[in-house]
């Protein structure tokens, strides 16, 4: 039987095969090279960085990380502020990076955040049932949220929200709570569509009727799903595929990855990737059970469910199921701090059977 | 350590956690199933459909017209050209261009959000044929038009007319609604920008039809971009860039117009830009001079820049007075060259003084101490109210944008910016346009064409019609009046009888000897900056008014010889060119 950490980091090392495979084959600038600036180079070389950073993180003792709880919320907060106020934005307005689009603290405030409420919520679990803790989890989950959601980051903020409700649901907050949360949300959407840009708004309708506007907003949808309707069952063949090649695609190489892999490959290679992710996902929730103490459990889960919900909104926008939101596919996407960010997460995760087999 | 109850729980929910988490996914293979298998069919004919490639085209803007239909701005063709990957690679495509035109191509490749790519920004009417005469060894390579923006004044108009550059994100934002998109051009500056509306054209596309590897195969449709409207503007071009070749070596502005109908005739305002180095785009470096200038070339000195006024401002308060019957036409005042107030002396420009003269001499000799004497009757508020009268220090309604307002001072500004009470000396100061009051050559422009109009005051006007992409007028544009004052004609005769006495035999003599008679004031205002800044503005003929105009020259020296010499030489242009008498 291959230990649960071994498993793991097999996972991770097919999908960042995959995730190289899958920029290769939609980099427009392939033709430049290895090293002449193609973008397949680049995510080879953040691979490797990424990697060295993965070994780095398991080593760390993760019950260490969760004493830094306090420092990191700070300047989670901190770097959400200053995109706020110095931020660069894209061509929508978006303002989501920082010192000229190099990086990206929504990206780093996940982490932060699930070794934030891990540690938060374990350390006062015996006040599980009061309403004081919830109120102050709440508190201290909204004001990074609604930071990242009116940069605006909407998927990164959905993203946010489950982790919120799976630590409240880990913590064993009765359901009244948890009830009470999501009518709370369910409320606040129709109050903060006037505060959408209008491009938000097209893509929300057009998500709903990808049709009104096809060469607009919904031409991303329409087109990712020609891409995978088009690639079939064994899919169109390493390289080809007119979606994809033709550059019909938008995105391709990043948001629309998955759409351009199965086009490809077809249901095949899209299956595959997506069995890759249900055993990683898995794989951590097995660990998450095994682990030794509640801080081990409760970063294991969270790591899962924000693997989870990122697969789930970037796949679901490629498939058409879910609203066009601008979130990376984890591994797959090309982009250095989507790519660093999952595998410090996965990381960390891989650090928590270390400790099960020196606890044994 | 913990007891083991909050494990448990945290266990069962992890394992019910699992079960959602799992059911997510499976839900996401389960659609990829429907889409990649059951309804491939239906999405491979969509991907061949998919083979209609759509690009849009650039939009051509409206022609500007002077008042006579010599072009001040039209777009001339540019060409450009595309390529569609397919089967042939970007690099290979643009070598085997390069073999075709027998030149090195500089541009680097450009993506655009239709898929294609831009090989090359500009290539001569010759290359295009050339390429076309090729078009079989050149798969997927198109030759398209780009509009290009031609500024024929050139600089001499640059203010007036502005230009057109790429869309910034700020006006993006601000525009996208009305369906801008990122690579459009819009007005910067001038006319350009305050019509843009009516300029801006519309944008066309193409469709054509590729293989699967890329190739065109046909033209599907093409739906040509085009304008819907030019403008014809009130300016004379060659009057125009006469005025301003008048500015040569100096800084400074010459505006005329008609004060029978408001409309603009020149404006002229150095030094300036030139527009089509600006379209043509430039190098960071060039566009950096440009901006850090120290002279200011991109400010509209006609509109924007504030200078005192010196003693052009001298008919509000010689009006004011009349009318407020501070004075008669008949009244006397005695100048022997200076005035007491208090214990301080204010001087007149004459030292010597002008003794006995009574108003009309006093417009025309420009005499300080009868100016003295009238603005500490009329105060500091009567002053600036009767200026407001000739539409100082409001919006002047004239079609351009950042239009500066002339500064008025009054106790209550002065407390507020400058923290201190109003002395009788700022009212002296006041008086002969010296001190705080400060006002755009336009101001002056405008005083001194109600002035020719005999109180009629027009809104001024720089558009005259709207012609449609046919050349035929869709709108003209009437002389619109804002008001008439309710100003005595004795009042006027007194003014204007001033302002030709001022050339016949007073401080504007340098007009003198014309073939028409002008009425002119002259003013010499000191300046903290340097040398005094020279005015001169005035209207001709003197009794049928057609021509009102300001001249001022920056730092022109005292006696405003300059500005009245430079006055001389335009209007003997305007007589001889366009006729004087009418």
């Amino acid at each position: 039987m291959i230990s649960s950490r071994l498993t793991l980091i097999l996972l991770t090392l097919a999908l960042t095969v995959c995730g190289i495979v899958a920029v290769f084959t939609t980099d427009p600038l392939r033709e430049n090279g290895l090293l002449g600036g193609s973008f397949y180079g680049r995510q080879i070389m953040w691979a490797g960085i990424s990697w060295a950073i993965f070994f780095l993180v398991s080593r760390l003792d993760y019950r260490w990380c969760l004493r830094l709880e306090w420092p990191l919320y700070v300047f989670m907060v901190l770097s959400l502020l200053a995109v706020l106020f110095f931020g660069s934005g894209d061509e929508m307005g978006a303002r989501r990076w920082l010192f000229s689009r190099s990086v990206q603290p929504s990206e780093f405030a996940k982490v932060a955040y699930i070794i934030f409420a891990a540690a938060h919520l374990v350390q006062n679990i015996q006040h599980a049932d009061e309403w004081g803790l919830y109120i102050k989890f709440c508190i201290l989950t909204a004001l990074p949220g609604v930071l990242i959601f009116i940069e605006p980051d909407i998927g990164t903020s959905m993203v946010f929200v489950a982790l919120w409700l799976a630590a409240m649901v880990l913590a064993s907050f009765n359901w009244k709570k948890i009830l009470l949360s999501i009518s709370f949300l369910a409320a606040l959407l129709p109050v903060s569509w006037p505060f959408l840009a209008d491009y938000q708004k097209n893509r929300l309708l057009s998500f709903i009727d990808p049709y009104r506007d096809p060469l607009g907003s919904g031409y991303n949808v329409i087109q990712s799903q020609i891409a995978i309707g088009a690639g079939g069952f064994w899919g169109n063949g390493f390289l080809s595929g007119s979606q994809s090649q033709l550059r019909f695609l938008p995105a391709r190489y990043t948001d629309f990855i998955f759409a351009a892999w199965c086009e490809q490959l077809g249901f095949l290679g899209g299956a595959f990737i997506v069995l890759l992710f249900i055993l990683l996902v898995g794989v951590v929730m097995k660990i998450a059970r095994e682990a030794p103490d509640l801080e081990g459990k409760f970063l294991a889960s969270l790591v899962a469910t924000m693997l989870v919900f990122q697969i789930m909104i970037n796949i679901g926008m490629n498939i058409g199921v879910m609203p066009v939101t601008g979130i990376p596919l984890p591994f797959l996407s090309y982009g250095g701090s989507s790519l660093l960010i999952t595998m410090v997460a996965v990381g960390l995760v891989v650090n928590i059977t270390r400790r099960r087999r020196e606890d044994d | 350590m913990w007891n083991e109850q909050p494990k448990v729980k945290t266990n069962q929910r992890i394992e019910s956690m699992v079960w959602i988490f799992v059911g997510m996914l499976l839900f996401l293979l389960i659609r990829l199933w429907f889409l990649s298998v059951l309804e491939t069919s239906l999405y491979q004919q969509k991907s061949e459909l998919n083979r209609m490639r759509v690009t849009p085209l650039l939009a051509p803007r409206g022609n500007i017209y002077d008042r006579y239909g010599e072009i001040l701005a039209q777009d001339v063709p540019r060409y450009a050209v595309s390529f569609l990957p397919g089967d042939v690679s970007i690099q290979e495509s643009r070598e085997k261009l390069e073999s075709v035109l027998g030149r090195h191509i500089d541009d680097r490749p450009q993506e655009r959000l239709s898929g294609e790519v831009l090989l090359a920004n500009s290539i001569t009417l010759e290359e295009v044929s050339r390429i076309e005469e090729a078009n079989r060894k050149l798969p997927g390579i198109m030759v398209e038009t780009q509009p290009t923006r031609v500024y024929p004044a050139g600089v001499s108009a640059s203010h007036v007319i502005g230009y057109i550059g790429r869309i910034s994100e700020m006006e993006l934002m601000n525009l996208a609604k009305n369906g801008y998109a990122g690579e459009d051009m819009v007005g910067k500056s001038g006319v350009e920008l305050y019509y843009e509306d009516i300029l801006r054209g519309e944008k066309g596309f193409r469709r054509v039809e590729v293989d699967a590897l890329g190739k065109i195969v046909r033209l599907l449709d093409y739906h040509p971009p085009r304008f819907h409207n030019s403008l014809a503007l009130t300016l004379d071009r060659e009057f125009q860039e006469f005025c301003y070749s008048l500015l040569e070596g100096k800084s400074g502005v010459i505006i005329a117009g008609d004060p029978r109908n408001g409309e603009i005739l020149a404006m002229a305002s150095r030094p300036a830009f030139n527009p089509n180095a600006l379209v043509k785009g430039m190098t960071q470096e060039e566009w950096q001079r440009m901006v850090d200038d120290s002279l200011h070339s991109f400010t509209s000195r006609s509109v924007q820049a504030l200078y005192p006024p010196g003693s052009v401002f001298k008919p509000v308060l010689a009006l004011a007075a009349l009318e407020e019957g501070i004075v008669t036409a008949d009244t006397r005042t005695f100048c022997p060259g200076f005035f007491d107030y208090g214990n301080q002396r204010f001087y007149c420009w004459r030292r010597s003084g002008h003794g006995s003269m009574n108003l009309v001499d006093a417009i025309a000799h420009s005499c300080n101490v009868t100016f003295y004497n009238l603005g500490l009757k009329l105060g500091p508020e009567g002053i600036s109210r009767w200026a407001q009268t000739f539409r100082m220090g409001e919006s002047p309604g004239i079609d351009l944008t950042d239009v500066n307002s002339a500064l008025l001072p009054d106790p209550r500004w002065k407390r507020q910016h400058i923290g201190e009470p109003w002395y009788p000396g700022d009212t002296i100061n006041y008086s002969i346009g010296q001190g705080f009051v400060l006002l755009t050559p336009f101001d002056v422009y405008r005083m001194i064409s109600i002035i020719a109009a005999r109180g009629r005051v027009y809104q001024p006007q720089l558009m005259s019609q709207v012609l449609d992409n046919r050349g035929e007028v869709v709108r003209n544009r009437n002389p619109v009046v804002e008001a008439q004052l309710p100003v005595a004609d004795s009042s006027w005769n007194v003014i204007i009888e001033g302002m030709k006495r001022a050339v016949r035999q007073g401080t504007g003599t340098a007009c003198r000897g014309l073939p028409v008679e002008i009425a002119a004031k002259t003013g010499t205002a000191q300046n903290p900056h340097g040398e005094e800044h020279s005015w001169f503005g005035g209207f001709f003929p003197a009794d049928v008014p057609s021509v009102a105009f300001v001249v001022m020259i920056e730092h022109g020296g005292g006696g405003s010889g300059i500005a009245a010499q430079t006055a001389r030489t335009m209007i003997e242009w305007y007589v001889e060119h366009r006729g004087g008498a009418s």
